[in-house]
């Protein structure tokens, strides 16, 4: 030690810290994601396991299963339809929602609220009514169990999801923009395609996206329409599931999973996943 | 003070003038939405209305109705619907409301991760879930063998086909739903309005108590329909974890089927479960319009 | 550049359900006029732009530019400008896109359309800005890329709706000599929008003032400030210090005497039509900076309840005995009060207004 310190004191406050009930909180919270992520990671684990059971600790590491369902047809022409139909829903969603949601941001009148209303409905319509009524009323029209007949159950769902999207971002757009492309010109088309599109396009491709997400994964309302051509991945996993408890099913999960995060990526490259919570 | 008053308009001179709707300038149409109004009046409206129908046999009206509430067994399965729905919904508000507290007030930089681990358990299959707390508990799962090796127990017990993992695995799959629900509520509070209560006096916990928490019911509202009534639709957690020991009237429907294949009965269950859902749509739409929003 | 052409409203209404927006209009904007509408929220001042516009469909009455006809034809069809409120930049397209988007609505070939937007863009001094998003732009810039957009279009009139209102003080003041040299130089037909008296006088050849949906006084802004004919009018537009009185008589040519009513009832001469006659009711208004103090003893003594300096002049509140509200006089000196704490408080004959509606409109 040398000398003590001469310059004029400045005496530093020690910063409050985070308290005991943050840090409770905080570790509340981890724990939370691990419960939640947990089923999920073990998932993962198990569809590397070089065991035809699910048994622990696993006995090595192989990529077998990834395989197995790659040759096991039954998954992949599941796969295949389940994009397919989940790509073409949230197509034929967007088509006919948008406009239609357009409309009813501006209308303001009591027959677009209702109309709204409507639109929205089959989201909070349990999913398994929805499927089984549908079922009944396609079979009358002759379409039955086939893949138009999945598509349009699909695209029941679609629609809310992605009007619902369009209309809290379009509801946020005031009407200036468009009025200012009249003003300089423009008719209705040219301000639907060169100004209202543009601003929309992030609400479509998030609802569209959530579309996406749910389609992949709507047993309750596949299981009605799963026939030779119209078997979705979720309806054979689940038949599969109750014969066989082997990794299989694991490694399909994990690639159904690995779909969705590269959606989700795009979302959130596209709009920001932050701008999720709102919707 | 007199305020330039209003001055009697010239009604006489403008009932001469021609008169217009006044209608005023719109990109849209009411015909862009006919499409939308024709598919969903052909494949939502019309099949639920014919389902109605279906459910009242012509012979005997509200036989399967009268089953459905008089039968023990059956009037049990209504019961433990509601009673599954209901313990889901209050335990997702429980666990689920300090996430959102925590999200929202002391996250920060971390809110985006957070959300994102929010969200994608929600793009994994339910089936995926379902088969990972199935792989955790069952016989031979991860938990008997490290629990056997700890000589905690000493034959392995059977933990999936109970009651207990219907519930974890259904909150595990609808607690995100709550979370979302309330954070974007909570996210509108004011944390000044927090602040102010707590210069006037009050102590943390009161502050929480009578600022922070009813100043978020209504997110709480929205979650709470929105879990009730995804529970009720469900069945997948039901089939695959319960062991036959939770039945609700989607399960049910599931089985009647693809097993016995009773229509009229299987469309009566599900009107009733479409009942639940407009109960919780209604009292929604009461919040949203009573918040001046939308 | 077109020829200014003049614009017209006939007796045009707007009714929103049982509610009359706007009383029977009739209003006409010479050509190469800058007109400002005037007047508080919800006065029927933007329900009347947006009927020019065409955004909105009077119920009765009819719109002329350049004396045609315009009432039924769709906003994209009567060739007009309008620099909106917030600007409504589109924000997907870049400054120059934003620009052209008029001339390519209008077909313009694209080598012309460059030239053209070049030219805009520097008569608003933005010269390099053409590839810059509109998120880069400031407050200020906006506001020149707004104007520029709606002029390159040759518009036959300006419409523009509070273009100021988002800027910061210094900024607007600037702003409102720039886009007045810029509409002067083009002669073209304007009419704008403000709630803000200041923008008003500064900016147009001629305010229409407007209250509860209909036009109250139409005048150039020194006819409206210094001759208000209504208290709201005389309150609006400035500050005005408001007597009570009645007619005493006729006074020197074109004068009247007026006994206000006041304690000890002084007599003031006030300029009115010769038409007046018994002993009606008057109201007069004084300005604030035409009010004269001193010490010494005048017909109205006044008790100083503050003086508050406001760098160019000093502002003071008096107390009146007989009056509720007090008597607001700026000056520039500083004038000190009598022993007993009260001033003396005049004004010439030439500065006192008569209000022709004697308090109501």
């Amino acid at each position: 030690m040398t000398t003590i310190v001469t310059t004029p004191q400045v005496i530093e406050r020690r910063q409050k810290g985070p308290g005991w009930g943050q840090v409770l909180l905080a570790a509340y919270v981890l724990l939370f994601f691990a419960f939640l992520l947990l089923p999920i990671a073990i998932v993962v684990l198990v569809s590397f396991s070089s065991s035809s059971f699910i048994v622990f600790p696993m006995p090595g590491f192989s990529t077998q299963w990834y395989y197995r369902i790659v040759e096991y047809r039954p998954f992949m022409q599941s796969l295949l339809v389940s994009v397919e139909i989940a790509l073409l829903s949230a197509l034929a969603g967007t088509v006919l929602g948008v406009p239609a949601a357009i409309w009813a941001v501006r209308a303001n009148t009591n027959a677009a609220q209702v109309f709204t209303n409507v639109m929205l409905a089959p989201i909070s319509v349990p999913a398994i009514l929805l499927g089984f009524s549908l079922l009944y009323m396609l079979s009358a029209l002759t379409l039955g169990v086939s893949f138009l007949s999945l598509l349009i159950t699909h695209t029941v769902v679609a629609i809310p999801y992605i009007s619902r999207t369009v209309l809290a971002v379009y509801r946020g757009i005031p009407a200036d923009y468009e009025e200012a492309a009249a003003v300089l010109g423009a008719s209705r088309a040219q301000i639907f395609f060169q100004i209202t599109m543009p601003l929309i396009k992030p609400g479509i491709f998030a609802g569209a996206l959530f579309s996406v997400l749910i389609s992949l994964d709507n047993l309750p309302l596949s299981f009605f329409f799963g026939g030779a051509s119209s078997s979705s991945l979720p309806v054979v996993m689940l038949s599969y599931m109750q014969n066989q408890f082997d990794p299989s099913i694991a490694a399909i999960a994990t690639v159904q999973m690995l779909i969705a995060i590269v959606a989700l990526g795009i979302v959130n490259a596209i709009y920001g996943v932050d701008k999720l919570t709102a919707a | 003070m007199s305020q330039p008053a209003a001055l009697p308009i010239a009604e006489a001179g403008e009932a001469t003038l021609r008169s217009r709707s006044g209608r005023p300038f719109q990109i849209s149409s009411g015909l862009w939405a006919l499409p939308a109004l024709i598919f969903l009046m052909a494949f939502f409206i019309i099949p639920l209305a014919a389902n109605i129908a279906r459910s009242l046999p012509a012979e005997d009206m509200f036989r399967f109705y009268a089953v459905l509430f008089t039968d023990p067994y059956y009037l049990g399965v209504v019961w433990q619907t509601v009673k599954v729905s209901a313990i889901t919904t209050v335990a997702c508000l429980l666990i689920g409301y300090p996430v959102s507290y925590f999200m929202v007030r002391f996250a920060g930089r971390w809110n985006s991760l957070i959300v994102f681990l929010l969200i994608a358990p929600l793009l994994t299959s339910i089936i995926m879930r379902t088969f990972g707390w199935t792989v955790l508990f069952a016989r031979k799962g991860l938990v008997n063998t490290m629990l056997l090796g700890a000589d905690l127990i000493e034959k392995p017990e059977n933990m999936v086909n109970t009651e207990m993992m219907v519930y974890v695995g259904l909150i595990h799959v609808l607690v995100p739903f709550m979370v979302l629900s309330i954070t974007s509520v909570l996210q509108g509070v004011n944390p000044s309005l927090e602040e102010s209560a707590q210069i006037l006096g009050a102590s943390k916990l009161r502050t929480f108590l009578t600022v922070t928490f009813p100043l978020s019911i209504d997110g709480i509202a929205t979650g709470c329909i929105l879990v009730f009534v995804l529970t009720n639709g469900s069945f997948l957690t039901m089939l695959l974890l319960g062991g036959g020991k939770v039945t609700t009237l989607s399960l049910l429907i599931y089985q009647q089927f693809t097993l016995t294949q009773n229509i009229g009965f299987a469309a009566a269950m599900g009107n009733v479960l479409l009942l639940f859902a407009l109960i919780g749509m209604t009292i929604q739409l009461r919040f949203l319009r009573r918040k001046g929003v939308k | 550049m077109n020829a200014s052409v003049p614009l017209s409203l006939e007796n045009v209404t707007k009714r929103y359900g049982q509610t009359l927006a706007l009383k029977p209009t009739s209003l006409h904007v010479a050509p190469g006029e800058m007109l400002a509408l005037l007047g508080p929220s919800g006065c029927g001042k933007t329900t009347t732009l947006r009927i020019i516009a065409g955004f909105s469909m009077p119920n009765t009455g009819s719109v002329l530019i350049g004396g045609v006809d315009v009432t039924e034809l769709p906003p994209n069809r009567r060739g007009l400008g309008m620099v909106f409120q917030n600007y409504s930049l589109f924000p997907h397209m870049t400054v120059g896109q934003n620009v052209a988007y008029g001339l390519k609505t209008r077909g313009m070939p694209a080598a012309e359309r460059t030239k053209k937007v070049r030219a805009m863009l520097d008569l608003v001094r933005l010269s390099n800005f053409e590839d810059r998003s509109i998120h880069q732009m400031s407050g200020g810039q906006q506001q020149r890329v707004a104007l520029a957009r709606s002029l390159v279009t040759d518009p036959k009139v300006l419409l523009l709706d509070e273009p100021l209102g988002a800027l910061d003080r210094n900024l607007r003041e600037s702003m409102q000599f720039e886009l007045r040299a810029i509409q002067r130089r083009l002669g073209i037909t304007s009419i704008i929008v403000t709630h803000d008296q200041e923008e008003a006088l500064t900016m147009s050849d001629r305010i229409a003032v407007m209250a509860e949906g209909e036009i109250v006084q139409v005048g150039t802004p020194i006819d409206i400030y210094e001759r208000p004919q209504s208290q709201f009018v005389s309150e609006f537009l400035g500050t005005a210090n408001i007597f009570d009185g009645t007619l005493a008589g006729p006074a020197e040519a074109g004068m009247w005497n007026v006994r206000l009513t006041l304690p000890n009832a002084p007599v003031v001469k006030v300029a009115g039509p010769p038409s007046l006659r018994g002993s009606s009711a008057i109201r007069v208004a004084v300005r604030p900076e035409r009010l004269a103090i001193s010490p010494e003893s005048t017909q109205l003594r006044a008790n100083v309840r503050g003086i508050v300096f406001r760098g160019s002049y000093y502002a003071y509140e008096l107390d009146l005995p007989g009056l509720e509200k007090p008597i607001y006089v700026y000056s520039g000196e500083k004038t000190v009060a009598a022993n007993d704490g009260t001033i003396g408080l005049g004004w010439p004959d030439e500065y006192a207004i008569m209000l022709s509606d004697g308090g109501v409109r």
